[in-house]
């Protein structure tokens, strides 16, 4: 059985870089992590003051999971894209790093988050201001941070697949 | 509303055929780049910078100009003369 590998050809499919698959990670983690923290805590809301609402908890396990299942997935994405490389007998070296070009979509997608970042730093001064639960405060930085992911990832993902 | 591709259209693909089959990934290893920036290129899909534009038009001795044409501007934007 020969093993040798060989450099991909004009007609070989084209694979993600490491940065573009974990874009996707972090996408379907921000989609998964967040549709389950308000699964959760949606009915809570609705059926008793929101004082009494514990939301700590679910919000620590809706943060942890993101993070382990962004790095998990991003390790886990590269991996199998060099194993899939592999198995077609291509040279994966070469294949999968960023170069330039992601470290540009990573800036631009990293800006468009930065807006959310900011807008929602202004909404939590004035729930502060007025002096909101703290049930609002915590969840309008976790809303944000979900919807700053997402605009990111889909920026992101926008310019890997139609142009930069 | 999909992405707008680059004005910067360019003879890369027809460039790297001349020059004795050279394939994405033999001028992506020799830029430095993924293949996937390459072929963004050639799409239209991605500008390069200033300085890798000069490395690819080195790369098949040719002048900027005969690799890379830039179809924006208008009257506005024609030579100072």
């Amino acid at each position: 059985m020969n093993h040798e590998l060989r450099q991909p050809e004009d007609d070989d499919p084209v694979v993600m870089t490491v940065d573009e698959r974990s874009v996707w990670v972090y996408l379907v983690v921000v989609v998964v992590t967040s549709v389950a923290y308000f699964a959760v805590i949606i009915p809570r809301v609705l059926s008793q003051p929101v004082e009494d609402v514990s939301w700590i908890a679910p919000l620590l396990w809706a943060i942890g999971f993101s993070i382990v299942g962004t790095i998990v997935g991003s390790i886990v994405g590269s991996i199998g894209g060099a194993i899939g490389l592999a198995i077609r007998g291509i040279e994966p070296k070469g294949q999968l790093e960023g170069d330039l070009r992601d470290k540009e979509i990573k800036r631009l997608g990293d800006r468009r988050a930065a807006v959310v970042a900011s807008s929602a730093m202004f909404g939590v001064l004035v729930l502060a201001m007025f002096g909101a639960d703290l049930f609002w405060i915590g969840n309008l930085v976790y809303l944000a941070g979900v919807i700053g992911g997402l605009i990111e990832t889909t920026t992101k993902l926008r310019a890997y697949r139609g142009g930069l | 509303m999909p992405p707008k591709p680059t004005k910067v259209t360019n003879q890369i693909r027809a460039l790297r055929s001349e020059s004795g089959q050279m394939t994405q990934a033999d001028m992506a290893e020799r830029l430095g780049v993924t293949r996937q920036t390459v072929i963004a290129i050639e799409q239209g899909k991605y500008s390069p910078s200033l300085e890798m534009a000069f490395e690819i038009a080195r790369l098949f001795r040719r002048p900027l100009d005969e690799v890379f044409h830039y179809a924006g501007g208008g009257a506005d934007n024609q030579p100072f003369s």
